[in-house]
């Protein structure tokens, strides 16, 4: 553990007996003492949850055309944001598969904000500032200095509101305001990935440790990354290395809603409508199963006795009473009634459904 | 970590609480622990006749499955039904409403093969 990263938290997270696991070159918890299931009924009932989410990235992208090269660079219509607004996105390949999904913020025409993954930090900056060589911007990787704290549920803007000198109340779902949080400068969005109403709260590092303890003695609950997986497979929210990579483009990964064909050229573009002019080899799906048991990521997909696809996250769902799971699956074979995962040998009857799995409480 | 002193123990984390010519078993504190919030038991028939070591029951937990494996041979006589619907017995009382399948024992003598409260102690204090 001596190589691992430790977030502003590490200490706290210890101190609360937080079960510490590498994840993504950084030391982070797994669960807590109260164990998994605790802290899933803080976030989907009527509590709230926090979540250490510092390991994420952040990348500062601005000057003159710095909209031009996040519209070449980013799937989804950075054209669309207004100042103080967020968008789901991805970054493609000229293959147009995955390098990453994002967020971006737009705090001004000439100044963004992206969200990266933390296991694909290297490579996205890596991308960003090769292609901003040809553009008349500044691209800043702000990670090291920036730590990221999440709290979702019913509570969250309650707990929240107590310890911010903004009003959250006028932050809209995909909105984002900024203030200010122990001294230093601080982006609070109502954004997230369970599902529940919550913010995410970008903050020096120097001021995360104090946010955390003031609002786990507010009442909100410590989450672990085992409960954040639990929760937003629930959603049918994808996860870089599962639902999405370079293996697959957005038509296969259902994600053409970030994906805005008629934007403009970017990168990428001329793949993603061949693809979907041809139609993908396969397609992501929601499973529910039937029978007991928690599918898990590489369990078979089976229809009749065939192997027609794979799972790529599976969680027991408290809320749905069952096992899902998120798939790829043959297109021709998505909604056939005979559908199946395989669980320790035994195929376990499994039906097709919408996502979400469960109802989504976000606000609208 | 609780290790009641009566009992007796398995490296797979087993306990087991003999019961006139009867043995009842489940999973150790330790074992519960490490497997997180359980979600689902699936346990033998009653009426089964069971070799020591062979897998009689499987455990899933929100994280993992593990199987259970048979302390002492002989026949599943009575298994424990309570944990269909509530699982996370095992997670809140392991050694007490948490118990998995009962046992009549086919050879007594196995019992001398498993470890006391203090030599289990020792054993996960080295694992």
């Amino acid at each position: 553990m001596n190589d691992l990263h430790k977030t502003p938290l590490y200490d706290a997270h210890v101190a609360l007996g937080g079960k510490m696991v590498p994840f993504a070159g950084s030391s982070m918890p797994v669960q807590y003492p109260a164990g998994v299931l605790a802290e899933y009924q803080a976030v989907r009932e009527s509590g709230a949850g926090i979540f250490d989410i510092c390991h994420m990235g952040q990348v500062r992208v601005s000057g003159e055309q710095a909209l031009d090269l996040l519209q070449y660079l980013t799937s989804n219509d950075v054209a669309a944001l207004a100042d103080g607004q967020v968008q789901y996105s991805a970054l493609l390949n000229d293959a147009g598969a995955f390098i990453d999904d994002i967020t971006t913020y737009r705090i001004s025409a000439d100044a963004f904000y992206l969200c990266i993954n933390a296991a694909n930090r290297q490579k996205d900056v890596a991308h960003l500032l090769a292609l901003s060589a040809e553009f008349n911007v500044d691209v800043v990787d702000e990670s090291d200095d920036t730590a990221l704290l999440a709290i979702q549920g019913q509570t969250a803007q309650s707990i929240l509101q107590a310890l911010v000198d903004i009003d959250l109340e006028s932050i809209a779902y995909y909105r984002f305001a900024c203030c200010r949080i122990g001294g230093y400068d601080a982006i609070i969005s109502r954004t997230g990935y369970t599902g529940e109403d919550g913010f995410e709260i970008y903050l020096a590092n120097g001021a995360a440790g104090g946010l955390w303890q003031s609002m786990q003695q507010a009442g909100a609950t410590p989450c672990g990354l085992a409960v954040r997986d639990m929760l937003r497979t629930e959603m049918g929210y994808a996860l870089y290395g599962h639902e999405i990579s370079a293996d697959v483009t957005p038509v296969e990964a259902r994600l053409m809603w970030i994906t805005k064909l008629d934007k403009g050229e970017f990168l990428g573009r001329a793949a993603v409508a061949q693809r979907r002019q041809a139609g993908p080899e396969k397609v992501l799906i929601g499973l529910k199963l039937a029978g007991r048991g928690v599918p898990r990521e590489g369990y078979a997909v089976l229809a009749g006795s065939s192997k027609i696809g794979v799972v790529t996250s599976g969680a027991h769902s408290p809320l749905a009473g069952a096992g899902v799971a998120l798939a790829y699956v043959s297109p021709e074979c998505a909604d056939r009634n005979d559908l199946a995962v395989e669980i320790r040998g035994k195929p376990i009857a499994a039906k097709r459904m919408k996502l979400p799995f469960i109802r989504s409480n976000v606000r609208r | 970590m609780s290790i009641p002193a009566e009992l007796k123990y398995t490296r797979e984390h087993e306990w087991l609480r003999c019961d006139g010519d009867t043995v009842v078993m489940g999973l150790s504190d330790h074992a519960q622990d490490a497997l997180g919030d359980i979600v689902f038991v699936e346990l033998p028939d009653v009426g089964r006749q069971v070799q020591v070591a062979e897998p009689c029951a499987v455990v899933e937990s929100v994280k993992a499955v593990s199987d259970v494996y048979v302390p002492v041979a002989g026949e599943i006589v009575e298994v424990n039904t309570a944990l269909e619907t509530a699982p996370e017995l095992v997670n809140s009382d392991p050694y007490g409403e948490g118990w998995l399948a009962r046992i009549s024992l086919a050879d007594a003598s196995q019992l001398n093969d498993l470890m006391d409260a203090e030599a289990y102690a020792g054993f996960i204090s080295e694992s």
